[in-house]
Formats: C-alpha cells, sequence, structure tokens
C-alpha cells in the first residue's frame, strides 16, 4: 500500500518538474528527489508543500566537501496523510548561498538561522538573518558543523550585543526575564514588551546549554552515541534513543524482534506517563493550587520508581540497543507493572475529578495561552501543542514504529469520533491539560496490551559489523512533547559522518511567543509549563 | 501604680506579638504541608530562617538609594508601632488614648508606601512589577477596610479598638448581624493584606506571577529579615485584630494575673486556629486570575455595604 503511494508521490513530482530533477530515488518510506540546480529549490518545495498535502520536518546540511559534493543540503517533507518522507536534495555547488524558502514554508525560518550558525551558510532571501543557536559571544567567522573546524578548538570570545526587537510607543515597558530563573529549570531568556500587564509581544532568546552533540557524535562510536542520545534530554531519553536505534537499524536495512518491539513500546510509554503526571503537577503549581501538585507528584514518583524497578534508571536510561532492547520484562515485572498502573490510573482519575470540580483552577486555565491553529500549522508545530489545536499530528499514527503499528486499528466511527473531538480543541491551556490526561490513559492501555502479546524471539538483532558509508536514514519517535526526528549519514569505518537531530521542543519553542499574546504576565509561567518545552531537548 | 503596670503589660503585649508572629507563619506553613501531604519543616523554622539572615551580609544594588536602605526599617517601626494599639489579651490597651483603628490603617499605609518605593528604586524589573500590582491591589483594598472598620465603629461606637472591644468582649454577637457582614469583608481583605492566596502566593518561585515577593526580591541578609519579620507582626495583628473584634471573648478586662494568663492562652489559641484555618483554605484554592482579584474585594465591599445597612435597619 505504501509502496503504491510512494509511486504517486515520485509520479506527482517527477511530472511537474521533469528538467528541474537529476535523479529520484527512495527507500523505505523516503523518497529522495535529487536536484540541478539549487536555485530551483523555492518553487519545488512549495509545490511539495502545498499540492502533496506535507509539512516541513526539518533541513539538515551536511559538509561533503571532501566528497566533492560540497555542501548539501535536504528538505525533509513528512506527508501528512501517509508514511512518506520527502527529500529534496541539492549541493550548493562553491557558493554559500542558498535560496530561502521562509516566504512560503515559514516554518523553515529558524532551520535556516541555525545552518547559517553551524555552516556559515546564507539563507537569501529570510529576513531575520540574526544568530540563533550560537550567541553573540561566538565569533563571526567560524561554524563549528563544518568538517574543518576541529572538536577541541577553543574559540576566542568576542564582544557584541543582540538586536532585540523593540517595541515602541506610549506605556509599552520591556521586561527581561531570565536567562537565570528562580526555580531550579534550564536557562532561557525571555523579552516581553508590555503595555501594563498585557502582553504585546514576547520574544525568546534560548540556546544558553548548547552541548554540542551533533557534531561530538561525529566523534565517537555507534554504541556511545545511543548514550549521547538518551542525554539530548534526560526525560525524552527512551524516544530519543529509539529514534536514533531505529534511524541505525534502517540504514542496515535490520528488522528487530517483536519482544523488543513490544518492551521499545512499553518503555516509551511508561515515559510519556511519568512525565504527563509530572506536567500535569507542573500546571497546577503554576496555577497556585500546590494541593493538586502534591497529589500528582506523588503518582509521578510512584511511576519513576517502577521505571527503577524495571530499567534500573529512574528516567529510563539504558533501555534501548541498537537492533533491540537492553532488558527483558519478565513475568514478575509484567505483574508490577499491571499492578502499579492499575493503582496510579485509578488514583490519577480521582484527582482529575477532584481537579476539574476546583472552578479556581480551571478558570487560570480555561482560554490562557491560546494557540492560533493557522500559526500552529504555518509554524509546523508539533506534539500536545499541536493536538490541543485539534491538528492530528502524532508519529505513533502517521508513521507506526515500534510496535503502535498494532495499536492503531481504529473502526471507521473511531476516526470520526476523534475528528470530531479534534474539531473541539481551542488550543488553550485547558486543552492541553485535559490532551495530556486523554494521553495518559492511552498510554495505560497502550502498556496493557502491549503485556498481554507474548513473543520469544530474542531482545535484540544482531546489526552488521560494517555498515555501507554514506547510506543514511531517519529515525523517529513520538516523545510525550511530539515528535523527535534523528538523521544519521554513516561514514567510514562505522563511524558517524552527520547526526542531524530535530527534536519537538525546536519547532514548538516558536508557538509560545504567539500564544501569550493575548494574556498578561502573570499568566505566562502557566503557558510555558502547559506546554512543557525543553531547554536542553531544544539546543543541542 | 495600676497606670504604669498598664503600660508595662502593654509593652508586654506588644513583644509577645513581636514574639509570636514567626510562629504563627510557621504554623501556617506546616499546615499546608499536612494537607499537600508532605511532612513540612518544623513550626519554629521562621525564627530560624531570621536568625540565619541576621547572620548573613546583605547586598545592595549600586544603583538604589536611600529609600531602599531605610525601607526594612520605615517598615518595622510603622508596624511596630501600630502594634501598640491592638489588644491582644488586655482589652483596653493603655496606649489607646493616642491611636485607633484608623491610625493602624495609616502606619500599613506608610510601610506600603516605602516598600511599593523600595520596589521602584532598585530599578530591578520585578520589583516595578509587584510595585504596580501592590498599588492595583492596596487602592482597593483600602476603601474595602475602612468600611468593613465603619460598620463595627459604628456597632461599638468609636474606633478605638480598646472601646471597640471592651464593648464586644462585654456583649454578645446576636443582636448585631451586621458584625457578621463586616467579618467576612474583614477576612477577605486580611486575605488581601497579607498576601495569601487567592491573593498572592507566598511559596511560588515564579518571578513573573509575585505581588509583594517581587518588591522585597532585591533585598538580601539583615534587611530582609527584618521586612519578613514586619510582615509576619501585620500579619498577627491583623489575625488579633479579626479574632478580638469579632470573637472577644476570653480577653482580660481586668489586671490579675489569672485573668490575664487566661486571656494570652485563648489569644494563642484563637489565632492558632484562625491561621489553621487560612492555611486550609489556601491549600483549597488556585491563585486566581490578577485581574479578578478586584472581584474578591468587590465582595469585601459589598458585605461591608449590607452590614452597614443591617446597622440602619
Amino acid at each position: 500500500m505504501n509502496q503504491v503511494n510512494i509511486q504517486i508521490c515520485i509520479k506527482e513530482i517527477i511530472s511537474s518538474f521533469l528538467n528541474k530533477i537529476k535523479k529520484v530515488d527512495h527507500k523505505n518510506n523516503e523518497i529522495y528527489i535529487h536536484l540541478r540546480d539549487i536555485d530551483d529549490m523555492p518553487v519545488i518545495c512549495n509545490h511539495v508543500y502545498t499540492s502533496l498535502n506535507t509539512k516541513l520536518a526539518t533541513i539538515i546540511c551536511t559538509d561533503e566537501q571532501k566528497n566533492d559534493n560540497d555542501f548539501v543540503i535536504r528538505y525533509v517533507f513528512e506527508k501528512l496523510n501517509a508514511d512518506i518522507f520527502i527529500f529534496i536534495i541539492a549541493s550548493l555547488k562553491k557558493s554559500k548561498y542558498f535560496p530561502s524558502i521562509v516566504s512560503q514554508i515559514p516554518a523553515a525560518a529558524s532551520y535556516e538561522r541555525e545552518i547559517k550558525d553551524m555552516f556559515g551558510l546564507v539563507p537569501v532571501g529570510n529576513p531575520d538573518l540574526r544568530p540563533l543557536v550560537l550567541h553573540e559571544h561566538w565569533p563571526n567567522d567560524i561554524f563549528p558543523l563544518r568538517k574543518e573546524f576541529d572538536l577541541k578548538t577553543k574559540v576566542a570570545r568576542q564582544e557584541q550585543e543582540y538586536p532585540f526587537l523593540r517595541v515602541d510607543g506610549d506605556g509599552i515597558c520591556e521586561i527581561s526575564v531570565g536567562p537565570v530563573h528562580a526555580g531550579i529549570i534550564e536557562p532561557g531568556h525571555f523579552r516581553f514588551s508590555v503595555l501594563g500587564e498585557n502582553i504585546i509581544n514576547l520574544e525568546t532568546r534560548l540556546f544558553y546549554a548548547h552541548k554540542g552533540i551533533e557534531k561530538l557524535a561525529e566523534s565517537m562510536k555507534l554504541d556511545e552515541v545511543l548514550l549521547l542520545s538518551e542525554r539530548i534530554s534526560g526525560d525524552e531519553s527512551v524516544a530519543n534513543s529509539t529514534a536514533y536505534c531505529q534511524a541505525i537499524e534502517k540504514i542496515s536495512q535490520v528488522y528487530i524482534p517483536n519482544k523488543a518491539k513490544k518492551t521499545r513500546t512499553i518503555f516509551g510509554e511508561l515515559e510519556r506517563v511519568y512525565n504527563h503526571i509530572g506536567t500535569l503537577g507542573g500546571i497546577s503549581t503554576d496555577a497556585g493550587f500546590a494541593f493538586g501538585a502534591a497529589r500528582l507528584n506523588i503518582l509521578k514518583e510512584r511511576m519513576m520508581q517502577l521505571n527503577e524497578s524495571l530499567s534500573g534508571s529512574r528516567i529510563l536510561f539504558g533501555v534501548n540497543r541498537i537492533g533491540g532492547v537492553k532488558y527483558d520484562i519478565s513475568d514478575k515485572n509484567k505483574k508490577l507493572i499491571l499492578e502499579q498502573i492499575e493503582e496510579v490510573s485509578s488514583d490519577f482519575e480521582k484527582i482529575i475529578v477532584f481537579l476539574r470540580s476546583k472552578s479556581s483552577f480551571m478558570d487560570r486555565l480555561k482560554g490562557t495561552g491560546i494557540i492560533p491553529k493557522k500559526i500552529a500549522h504555518d509554524l509546523g508545530i508539533v506534539g500536545v501543542a499541536a493536538r490541543c489545536v485539534g491538528i492530528d499530528v502524532d508519529t505513533r499514527h502517521d508513521h507506526p514504529y515500534a510496535n503502535y503499528t498494532v495499536h492503531n486499528s481504529r473502526t471507521p466511527q473511531q476516526i470520526m469520533q476523534d475528528q470530531i473531538e479534534m474539531e473541539k480543541r481551542s488550543g488553550d491551556a485547558l486543552a492541553r491539560f485535559e490532551v495530556r490526561v486523554k494521553e495518559v490513559h492511552d498510554s495505560f492501555k497502550i502498556v496493557r496490551e502491549s503485556l498481554d502479546l507474548d513473543d520469544d524471539d530474542g531482545l535484540f538483532t544482531e546489526v552488521p559489523k560494517e555498515i555501507t558509508p554514506y547510506s543514511y536514514a531517519l529515525g523517529y519517535a513520538e516523545s510525550h512533547r511530539g515528535q523527535t526526528l534523528h538523521w544519521i549519514m554513516m561514514g567510514e569505518k562505522n563511524s558517524i559522518f552527520r547526526y542531524k537531530i530535530r527534536t519537538a521542543s525546536f519547532c514548538n519553542w516558536k508557538i509560545i511567543e504567539h500564544a501569550v499574546l493575548n494574556d498578561i504576565v502573570p499568566d505566562f509561567p502557566l503557558v510555558n509549563k502547559s506546554l512543557d518545552l525543553s531547554y536542553s531537548g531544544n539546543d543541542l | 501604680m495600676s497606670n504604669s503596670l498598664e503600660i508595662v503589660i502593654g509593652v508586654i503585649q506588644v513583644l509577645v506579638l513581636m514574639a509570636l508572629s514567626p510562629l504563627m507563619t510557621g504554623i501556617m506553613r506546616k499546615t499546608k504541608a499536612r494537607t499537600q501531604k508532605r511532612m513540612g519543616a518544623s513550626i519554629f523554622q521562621p525564627y530560624y530562617d531570621m536568625a540565619k539572615l541576621m547572620r548573613k551580609d546583605e547586598v545592595v544594588s549600586d544603583q538604589s538609594s536611600w529609600i531602599f536602605r531605610c525601607t526594612p526599617w520605615v517598615n518595622f517601626v510603622a508596624i511596630g508601632t501600630a502594634a501598640f494599639f491592638i489588644p491582644v489579651f488586655l482589652s483596653h490597651s493603655p496606649f489607646g488614648l493616642v491611636g485607633d483603628l484608623l491610625l493602624i490603617v495609616g502606619l500599613f499605609g506608610l510601610a506600603r508606601f516605602f516598600t511599593m518605593l523600595a520596589g521602584l528604586d532598585t530599578s530591578s524589573t520585578f520589583g516595578g512589577i509587584g510595585s504596580s500590582r501592590e498599588m492595583m491591589i492596596s487602592t482597593l483594598l483600602e476603601p474595602a477596610l475602612f468600611l468593613a472598620i465603619f460598620v463595627v465603629a459604628l456597632t461599638y461606637g468609636g474606633t478605638n479598638l480598646s472601646t471597640i472591644i471592651e464593648t464586644a468582649s462585654n456583649s454578645s454577637l446576636l443582636p448585631h448581624p451586621q458584625l457578621i457582614f463586616a467579618a467576612i469583608a474583614m477576612f477577605v481583605i486580611i486575605l488581601g493584606e497579607t498576601g495569601r492566596l487567592p491573593f498572592g502566593n507566598h511559596a511560588t518561585h515564579l518571578e513573573l506571577t509575585m505581588v509583594h515577593e517581587a518588591m522585597v526580591l532585591e533585598y538580601s541578609g539583615k534587611s530582609l529579615a527584618l521586612i519578613e519579620w514586619s510582615q509576619s507582626i501585620k500579619q498577627i495583628m491583623l489575625f488579633a485584630l479579626i479574632a478580638n473584634i469579632f470573637v472577644p471573648w476570653g480577653i482580660s478586662s481586668s489586671i490579675s494575673v489569672s485573668t490575664l494568663g487566661f486571656g494570652l492562652v485563648t489569644f494563642i489559641i484563637k489565632i492558632s486556629a484562625f491561621a489553621v484555618f487560612v492555611a486550609f483554605l489556601e491549600s483549597s484554592i488556585a491563585k486566581w486570575r490578577l485581574f479578578r482579584v478586584p472581584d474578591l474585594i468587590a465582595v469585601a465591599i459589598a458585605s461591608s455595604l449590607v452590614g452597614l445597612v443591617l446597622y440602619y435597619l
């Protein structure tokens, strides 16, 4: 079925742009379209974006100068109604300029700025060319993801100022918050322009926690990069390592055992549960309702203790391995999981019913931080933030991986009901609250179903010792924040040539600037928490 | 003789208020912790905190003026002075002739005025936010407080606290239904004045949501200790006011060891019970939206007005 879809897609693109395309290729669920000239990029991207019902998933730049290929840019589009990723590939041909596609596809803005910082290639036509990832203290002419940049280089500090957007007018004040905050959270700077308490404009400045993961991966062995991928954002460890493993498995054409698929699913859902409960607790804290937060945090703690007894790690580090999983879930542990989620889900239900009955709490959430649907769509938002406005994107449904193929069977009536449900969602903090509650219940259900099935085909498949150099594939998973994409291009001798990660937070941080525009300053923490964005996961 | 004894007891009353004030904060924190299924720190923790802060050095912004440095003292002196007029376990305060309920409100206003200036003085963003919010809330709270005081003053024939409480302790609440409405108003106002939920959240770490905490965010060391102490004295005074005006029984009207002792014990029980009640209430509601807070104050004003109508009825 999917093969047919792929052929239709390819035919559609070729028929429109035959003379502009050098080569078309496909592998797994990925279509590769090589262009002759990068200047045709905007036209073709726009066509793929508008007529093929896709969204921009990521833009990947690689430095392939050593292979006589110059810089290569891959625009990855994700088809919304089929399990297909479309790569539009063009090489730069000794120029440091490439055409921007921002005017047609606004979601591309931050990817292009990222490429400008990391590779020194300038997107022509992007109105905002301020640095994004590298801050003003980083020298203008050093580009860390170029191959010529050595990992151990010590870089001199330079003095510059970041030009924030200034809002002028009578009575407009600026409030600058962070990067160091009062709570124990990560760094991020927020620049509000306010009229009284009303937020006129918000500008976020993130990327204070750069860890150089993408560069670091190029110097590490495959197994070590697995550990690195778990540490992109500690609370998304299963999702990120799953995506990483899947990319490697896809490149080497390895199919993992059913048991491993189920185990990955179970751990993935356990991760979602403890994080969603934690976020719901955080929402309660930020609304000033400590009682609800205390109750929910007890449940989060119980789930984390369950994690520890299953994997030895409270945040599920070390669950995945390339080709499968590390831990078998014994019969004793199966019973433990069932007992725990039974207790936690019944307590969870009670607390949620209680929270819904608290008018002061509900009033804080309702109508707060409304995400405009159009903007969410344009910016390519993923995860809960997208689902709370009724944009039905979920990697588990759209591109089933691990064991999710099994959990996706819905009757037409259910699909209808889901669509109606989606239409009702209004995009405010309350919608996000309810979406999270629903997802916790769904996760419990998936865990129960995955435990029921019994397979005995081992925990992992061996991955070939030598993987073809310069082959590449896209791994993906749905973390509790949304889709996380890991694109890997293998290098020689089983090294990694390029590791491009795009987490859900990278997509979703932009939406907060739009979500707060109808709110007042004291509601900002609530909006922020209800979106549950990661600083570390955003800044690799 | 009796006069000087009265003065001694008056001073003791002030010292009792000052000494007990951190305990009330401790009791409230403990109650909140227990209702939230936490163990919570000991009820004496605020004393340890204060002792710790007293030993610490201060950091004062070089952008600030004398206002920032004198505000903790103005706060402490203003609130400390107000404490002299509040009957604690003796119904007639010996200093009652000098000041009445309106003076207390005025002294609170003075303390607040300087705190707001100090918030602006350091020109930090949060100080400004805090001052502006405090200004919004206090401009609404003050008329509400005056209305509530009017109801009480009309009922008991004066704004002098000694008169009010002496009359109150000798009469029953039953013939004065307006007092119930005044008590409701007073209760809401006390929540607002002390920055309790749903007005403000003492436990929050979110600078953007703070009201009072944002104004004093720049303070550290001894100044912070002084400000926090003043705040808890103000809180215990307000508790004492509502307890002694509306539940005056048990307060001593004559100077004898047994009645004074009884008065002190009942006083501690009354305000502790009140503190526990407020803490319970805080655990059971979320913080309201900032712009819904005026609605709550409107409830207080309306309640006082109903009380006023009932008085003339």
